[in-house]
């Protein structure tokens, strides 16, 4: 009988004994997520964010590059805020496991120039972000559970602390092991270099109202640098014909069947009556009248109902192709902008070079959006060639358009010729089109028409969750920026925006 | 032979236990009465109340004496005996403390008491109406201390009984207890034998507790609830959980329709207990915890949870254990309360007993959505153009799905089908006309068929059951079915007397093609929501052209020749091009059940070792068949769970004179493995129509995905009962789980209750039964596996680069379990010898740590965070009132009604955190939330509401007139305020009518269905007649327009004026204001009823059968009354594995079943 009872005794004490608290040491570690990741595939990752941002409809639709049929909410500014967490717990904090790793595998590039690309893209990311929302968190972001609720830094902050970054990243390159996972330059570093020059140079050009004598002299060392000499330069994000990696605007187009997104009307009123050879490429013409005719922009639903969908033109078939390039920096731009600093006499080569930048950056335009891999066809919308990046594209029509007199270089409306012309160019990268708007003031633009008045936005909204989990930094960010007038809308200034 | 449950010796040991007692003086025991023209049997029974002295006598003896008087202060009681008797013929005597009175004749005059043996008993057998034992059953003698139950046969003995008339009270779980008169005699041992009819559950017996220790009813000090088999079976419900709806107080259940067959039955028990708002009930049958898994999203197949898989015509009884209180044993799997199965069992000595059942029933569907009749397709009232061979023409544009178009007058137009070449009308304009029915049309009439068979008995050492189930379903969307086997054993054998071995065995296999449910998710109830009231059904049902083409109408503009160049769909596919060309199948095997020894060591203890097992391999499969929206794609899911428990438990029982002990000492070890493989075809197929992952276009996408998870438990109860009235509970378990942190890993988890059975102590006659029970407890819930380590997430490969991520998710490495600790009071009353019982409980619950993720600034770089947080307190009270208002012979009706009110508030969140997303939706750029605020209830549903002025409460208009909106609106509370049900049954001679009602009052829910059907031109009030006499869509200039009242936010006067129909059901209520799409949903629903006729052979000597029954049934015939607008079903908005039911996006039509059930024994 005690016997008995020793041996339940035993039992239980064996199953409660503290030796039974231990368990194999795997078996609460996840078999179905690797532990590491090499920097290679982190930077495969954040590279692959890149389209995903430059894809976003809002900017194409608040310069009228596009406009909405039959759903024009957004064309008539209904939203205001945006998320940008996407892009800091995405490419961003890729990046940054990156740059905080304690092991570099120089089998995926010298240990510089992994820190390098990763910082260089991390500065993309931020500008493109700090130029949509103002200031933004920076300094304390990216801390994890160090920091749960980073504070705000101002754009001015984050614009110069940017610029040193590029610079040092820039010079950080060395003649080890180009990166590998390196969807944009193939690990050739010396683009690379190139890439971060002109990311500096477009940075410093967006100074010109608010911060000339800065901008003057970031432009200035980042041309001395070196920033692209030809479109095989360009930062371009190749799209594949699979689900996996294709055009946002193919599955839109091909695979939603959304008919929402049509070139605007606003842009083929300009690109029409100058025979711009680039509006084949951007539209296709209308089914019944085989002309290149964009929806008005902004109207409200009941009016856009009666745009017949056969009278006007879609976006063009080599945009939509599943497999078409995205252009993040391009050489065009590039051109522009020494154009511009021409004229602002931030480099020294006056009226002469800047006709020459202009003429240069409307052919490099053209030479980028006209390829001669178009010749190949689209099959299904896939492009039957794919991209190539020493594609010298296809001028036919240039000279009669360069020729074009509100197109031909007059050192008078040279300002305004400029941006036009980066309106045009920056088409498909809408964004980067407003920011140049805004800067700029160019093109002229209505805002939606019988829309009670509301302007064309000047900022978007931070992220509705904000208010709620980062709630004082959130505030205060709002409070700093004298430009919004305390406010989070999309009427807001950011530092630059100077009126 | 011996019955080895410990309870059953529990109890006949306990009530066996006679009250000590010595004869007293009659003499010198001295009384006051006032007793005036009353009768004999009145005065009598206020002397026993008064002398607490049994009496005992035949009523018919003293029932003809209705007028006797006794009046005196302090008089001896056999003085007032004495003067009661006087002229009666009847005399008493008394033996021991019992006073017998009886007739007195010349022959039989009173004994001298001093020295005579009486030594008269009963015996017996206890049986249901189909003749099976009864084993649980108690023969308790009225008016005294002596009770014996049954055995395994349901025989019993009970001697030691002086001669004379008693009464009899037999019961037992699940019947209708039955009193009865014997008479008994000298020396001789009566024998009778009983038959009790199924009824209500009663809990007045034993009751299964947690870990399966069935235990007497009185020494619980918790709310117990048990539910016998028969009750859950009456209408034949797929699924088990589901049949529990309405009758169990504290209990919610929430489903699905049952269009999906066997779709989502979710269980929530004492409302909301985690601030994430998950957290279901364990389920556990026979003692083999089972999951409950549910593979169902909002959007798409609902398969149902998997609970399902038991054979509902294999259940004994169900017992609800409510929270901690009850689950504490369970520990780490306790904190929500556990839903315990019981199984039926074969019985020892017992001839084999065969039944079989059958029902057929028919499924139609209902509660259709009241719509217009009089606008096609199209956003204005003129016909749209597309030039054709250069002629402008008239046609129907297939890009709007929605109903704001021109009149359905007859016009000749060109209609989608005209733009197929293989169309006969191709190339033709056809008259615009309206298709009332078109939706209704779409569906057919379902049937089910269930057989069942069952066959159980057993030898001297031995006991078996034996079952078959076909469950054969076909729904009421077409080609929708399910067809589903459960086979089962149970079985025992006595090794050596003291040695028995147990298996339960339970094999279910289920094989369906069900529909699909949500938004834009291949489902029908898209329909109600994007749709054109101009579409033919008929025509749509011929979807396939002889050419191959499918017929589809939500297609992009004809190319100049009149032809669809791609008639890929938009956003909706054809209907009957989904229900045919992509079926979704899902099958499964699954097989649960134990086996265990249990050995007696000594009477009293006995030790036991079990192992269980639940396994299951589920397939699943879904297609997007070339020709419809989107990419074509194929994709199979294989998921494999198993769980191991290794069992061992210690028992121990012993009386100590007026002190019982019950101690059990346990210990289990956990082991869980679950996996899969998902795989899915990329970009299309290789070749067209060819269903393999294999014919995929690209590289497929695969997740394969492995658990392991591992717990050890142990655990001890006492149990300490003081005069069979008094009883006080402890238990204590410790868990040490291989999810938690390696170093901190093992929690505790305590119970105290006790009770107190007063009507022992009060001895007032109208209280049969009266307990009074308080507890307290802690109970716990695991974490999931992984929590505690970081990862990466693989990214989809460039080529043949392979990108890796961050995951957006931060893991913690010092997670903790989640705790529940509950308080709980409550009153158990029986009145009447059980004509009336009455059952209320107050409970309190604080669940806290939670663990969620919680969302964080995604500029920390990670969106969210996993941690412990949380704090929400529910509160509230349960009531079951029940009774059997009229019982005569030929005539009976049993009632029991039951509500519960919950009430629940977020005590706290997190440091600096008050508002936790609870669930997010985003439709048409517009937000809406559900939310877990700070001191606020459970669930608060934010999003656009109408702007007021803030004053008067007007809603204000814009310079339009059109209703002005704001974000962040609070719109409600999700969750019911009270919920309950109403059983009935009524049995008159041979015929048998029951009925289950169940209703829920308060919690709100967002329609997305009846929101659509407004905003597509569609539902019947886009197209009322206004005040005017004019139909809303006429312009308001010439008296059309929609009334609108509010406060102009330009002028701040009050208008009253009319707006255009379109412009504020379409793009203004319908886009952005979700006020009038927050439904409440309060309903009463008549659930299940079933009206049947017995043929027994007792009745027909000559019946082939033992007995046969055969019953009209119907499930879920009558919505008596809902809050919500007709076409939408506040009782069906589960919605598969997500917890909460605030959105329904597109659930299935309402099904309706009619048909009968034949149940026969051998």
């Amino acid at each position: 009988m005690r016997r008995r009872f020793l041996i339940i005794a035993a039992f239980i004490a064996s199953v409660a004994a503290p030796g039974c608290k231990k368990f194999s040491a795997d078996i609460n570690v996840s078999p179905n997520s690797p532990t590491t990741a090499s920097n290679a595939q982190l930077l495969t990752a954040a590279i692959n964010y890149m389209p995903v941002v430059i894809e976003g409809i809002s900017g194409a639709l608040y310069t009228q590059q596009w406009a909405e049929k039959p759903y024009t909410d957004d064309s008539r500014y209904i939203s205001v805020n945006f998320d940008f967490s996407g892009i800091y717990a995405g490419p961003l904090e890729n990046l940054q496991a990156i740059l905080t790793n304690k092991t570099f595998n120089i089998n995926e590039g010298s240990r510089n120039n992994q820190l390098a690309a990763a910082r260089i893209l991390r500065a993309w990311f931020f500008w493109h972000m700090t130029d949509r929302w103002g200031d933004i968190p920076y300094s304390q972001a990216l801390k994890g559970n160090d920091n749960l609720a980073p504070k705000y830094d101002a754009q001015k902050d984050i614009y110069y602390d940017l610029l040193k970054e590029l610079a040092a990243a820039a010079a950080q390159i060395d003649d080890g092991t180009g990166v590998t996972g390196d969807l944009l330059y193939g690990g050739d570093m010396s683009k690379w270099k190139k890439f971060a020059n002109s990311i500096r140079a477009l940075m410093a050009l967006r100074l010109s109202k608010m911060d000339p004598d800065r901008g003057k002299t970031e432009l200035a060392a980042a041309v001395s640098g070196g920033v692209f000499a030809d479109n095989s330069d360009n930062a371009v994000y190749v799209h594949l014909a699979d689900p996996v990696n294709q055009n946002y605007w193919y599955y839109v187009a091909d695979v939603q069947h959304r008919q929402w997104y049509w070139i605007s009307k606003t842009l083929t009123d300009y690109m029409n009556p100058l025979q711009d050879p680039r509006l084949p490429v951007y539209a296709d013409p209308a089914p019944s009248t085989g002309a290149y005719a964009g929806v008005p922009y902004g109207l409200d639903g009941d009016s856009v109902a009666k745009v017949t969908t056969s009278k006007v033109s879609w976006m063009g078939k080599h945009v939509r192709a599943q497999n078409a390039p995205c252009y993040i920096v391009t050489y065009a731009e590039l051109l522009l902008a020494q154009a511009e600093a021409d004229k602002l006499g931030w480099l020294s080569g006056g009226d002469a070079d800047a006709a020459q930048k202009y003429n240069a950056a409307v052919e490099a335009s053209v030479r980028q959006w006209v390829r001669n891999s178009f010749k190949g066809g689209v099959v299904d919308d896939v492009e039957k060639t794919s991209y190539d990046p020493n594609d010298q594209g296809d001028t036919t029509g240039l000279g009669v358009y360069l020729a074009q007199p509100s197109v031909t270089y007059d050192p008078a409306n040279a300002l305004k010729q400029i941006a036009y012309q980066r309106w045009v160019h920056l088409y498909m990268n809408g964004y980067e089109a407003w920011a140049e708007w805004r800067r700029t003031g160019y093109p002229t633009l209505t805002p939606a028409p019988n829309n009670n008045n509301i302007p064309i936005p000047r900022r978007q909204g931070y992220p509705s969750s904000e208010p709620n989990i980062n709630s004082s930094n959130y505030k205060s960010a709002v409070q700093a920026q004298t430009g919004f007038g305390g406010k989070d809308d999309l009427n807001g200034r950011v530092w630059w925006d100077k009126p | 032979m011996k019955a080895f449950f410990l309870g059953i010796l529990l109890l006949s040991g306990g009530l066996l236990v006679a009250r000590d007692s010595n004869g007293q003086d009659l003499d010198k025991m001295t009384l006051s009465l006032q007793l005036k023209n009353v009768s004999l049997k009145h005065a009598l029974r206020k002397i026993e109340t008064l002398t607490s002295l049994p009496f005992t006598y035949k009523t018919s003896d003293i029932a003809a004496y209705t007028n006797v008087s006794c009046e005196g202060t302090d008089i001896p009681v056999s003085h007032a005996l004495d003067v009661l008797l006087h002229n009666t013929g009847l005399g008493y005597e008394q033996v021991n403390s019992n006073i017998i009175i009886k007739k007195v004749t010349v022959a039989n005059r009173p004994q001298s008491v001093a020295g005579v043996v009486f030594d008269g008993g009963v015996k017996g057998r206890v049986t249901g109406t189909t003749g099976e034992p009864v084993s649980s059953a108690t023969i308790t003698v009225e008016g005294s201390n002596r009770a014996v139950a049954a055995d395994n046969n349901g025989m019993f003995t009970l001697t030691g009984l002086k001669p004379g008339g008693y009464k009899l009270r037999i019961s037992a779980v699940g019947y209708e207890p039955l009193i009865a008169e014997v008479l008994i005699k000298d020396d001789e041992v009566a024998s009778f034998d009983f038959v009790l009819r199924a009824g209500s559950a009663r809990m007045d017996e034993v009751v299964v507790t947690a870990l399966g220790i069935t235990r007497k009813e009185r020494s619980v000090g918790y709310s117990t609830q048990q539910i016998s088999g028969s009750k859950l079976t009456v209408a034949k419900e797929q699924n088990v959980l589901g049949s529990l709806g309405g009758k169990i107080a504290g209990v919610q259940v929430s489903g699905s329709s049952s269009a999906s067959m066997g779709g989502t039955q979710k269980i929530q028990i004492r409302g909301v207990n985690s601030v994430t708002g998950d957290g279901e009930p364990l389920v556990v049958v026979d003692n083999t915890p089972i999951s409950n898994t549910n593979y169902a999203s909002k959007n798409g197949r609902d398969y149902g949870n998997l609970a399902q898989d038991i054979n509902p015509e294999d259940i004994e009884s169900v017992n609800v254990l409510k929270g901690p209180a009850a689950s504490a044993l369970y520990g780490l799997r306790g904190q929500f309360g556990v839903i315990l199965i019981t199984t039926k069992k074969g019985s020892k000595n017992s001839k084999p007993t065969v039944t079989f059942s059958s029902a057929a029933t028919i499924e139609k569907a209902g509660n259709f959505m009241p719509l217009q009749n009089i606008y096609g397709a199209g956003s204005s009232l003129n016909f749209e153009t597309v030039t054709i061979n250069g002629v402008d023409t008239k046609y129907v544009d297939g890009s709007w799905d929605e109903s704001w178009g021109p009149k359905m007058d007859g016009t000749p137009v060109r209609q989608q089908y005209s733009f197929y070449r293989a169309d006969p009308n191709f190339g033709k304009a056809t008259p615009f006309v309206p298709h009332p029915n078109n939706i209704k049309e779409y569906f057919v009439t379902g049937r089910t068929l269930n057989n069942s068979i069952s066959m159980t008995g057993g030898g001297q050492n031995t006991t078996f059951r034996l079952s078959y189930n076909n469950t054969d379903v076909t729904g009421i969307e077409p080609n929708t079915y399910l067809k589903r086997n459960n086979l089962s054993f149970s079985g025992s054998m006595n090794i050596t007397p003291n040695i028995v071995a147990t298996v339960d065995l339970n094999y279910a296999q289920n094989k369906g093609q069900r529909p699909s449910q949500g938004y834009q998710a291949l489902g029908s109830r898209n329909m109600y929501q994007w749709f054109e009231r101009n579409l033919d059904m008929q025509k749509l049902k011929q979807y396939k052209y002889p050419d191959g083409t499918f017929y589809q109408w939500n297609v992009n503009d004809p190319n100049s020749e009149g032809v669809y160049d791609d008639p890929t769909p938009i956003d909706w596919n054809n209907p009957y091009f989904d229900a045919y060309e992509n079926p979704a199948h899902d099958s499964r095997d699954r097989t649960f059940g134990d086996v265990g020894l249990r050995w007696t060591v000594i009477p009293g203890l006995s030790v036991s070792g079990f192992v269980r097992q639940d396994g299951f391999t589920q397939n699943l499969d879904g297609r997007n068949a070339p020709g419809g929206r989107g990419t074509p794609s194929f994709w199979i899911g294989k998921y494999q769970s198993k769980e191991m428990n290794y069992e061992f438990l210690a028992q121990y029982s012993r009386e100590f004179g007026d002190l019982s002990l019950n101690a059990n000492l346990g210990g289990n070890i956990l082991t869980q493995r679950y996996d899969y493989l998902q795989e899915e075809t990329q970009g299309g197929f290789v070749t067209p129509g060819f269903y393999n992952i294999a014919n995929s276009l690209e590289r497929p996408a695969v997740i394969d995905y492995l658990r392991k998870k591992e717990v050890r438990s142990a655990y001890g109860s006492v149990t300490l009962g003081y005069k069979n009235i008094y009883f006080l509970d402890a238990s204590l378990r410790d868990d040490i789980s291989s999810t938690l942190p390696q170093n901190n890993n093992s929690y505790l988890y305590p119970s105290v209750s006790a009770s107190a059975v007063f009507s022992e102590l009060l001895k007032w006659r109208p209280l049969s039964y009266g307990k009074a029970r308080l507890s307290f407890a802690q109970a716990g819930a695991d974490i999931t596996p992984y929590l505690t380590t970081g990862y990466y997430n693989l990214g989809q490969p460039y080529g043949s680069t392979f990108p890796m991520e961050v995951p957006d998710t931060l893991n913690n490495p010092n997670l903790k379990p989640s705790l529940g600790t509950s308080y709980e009071a409550g009153l158990d009353l029986k009145f009447f010898e059980n004509r009336l019982n009455l059952s209320a409980t107050w409970y309190h619950q604080n669940n806290k740590n939670a663990v969620l993720p919680l969302d964080v600034s995604g500029t920390s770089g990670y969106t969210r965070s996993v941690i412990n947080a949380g704090n929400i307190e529910n509160h509230g009270i349960e009531l079951t009132i029940g009774g059997t208002p009229v019982m005569t012979k030929r005539f009976s009706w049993t009632s029991t009604f039951n509500v519960s009110h919950n009430t629940s508030k977020i005590i706290s969140l997190y440091p600096g955190l008050h508002t936790y997303q609870l669930d997010y939706n985003r439709y048409a750029s517009v937000d809406m939330f559900l939310l877990a605020n700070e001191g606020e209830p459970f669930g608060t549903i934010v999003g656009n509401g109408y702007k007021r002025d803030q004053k008067t409460g007007q809603v204000l208009l814009d310079a339009k007139n059109m209703p002005l909106y704001e974000s962040g609106h609070k719109l409600g509370n999700v969750l019911p305020k009270y919920t309950g049900g109403w059983q009935n049954t009524v049995t008159w001679r041979n015929f048998d009518l029951s009925a289950t009602i169940d209703f829920q009052s308060g919690g709100r829910f967002l329609s997305w269905t009846k929101m659509l059907a407004v905003k597509s031109g569609q539902a019947a009030e886009t197209a009322a007649i206004n005040d005017k006499g004019k139909n809303v869509r006429d312009d308001p200039a010439s008296g059309g327009g929609v009334r609108i009242s509010g406060m102009s936010s330009i002028t701040g006067q009050l208008v009253t004026t009319y707006v255009a129909a379109r412009g504020y059901f379409r793009n203004t209520l319908g886009s952005k204001i979700y006020d009038p799409w927050t439904e409440d949903a309060s309903y009463i629903r008549l659930r299940e009823a079933s009206l049947g006729y017995t043929f027994s052979r007792t009745a027909i000597p000559s019946f082939p059968f033992k007995s046969l029954n055969i019953a009209f049934i119907a499930r879920n015939p009558w919505m008596i009354w809902q809050k919500a607008p007709k076409g939408v079903n506040p009782a069906e908005l589960a919605t598969g594995a997500s917890s909460l039911n605030w959105l329904e996006t597109g659930q299935l039509a309402t099904a309706r079943s009619y048909g009968l059930n034949l149940t026969i024994s051998f």
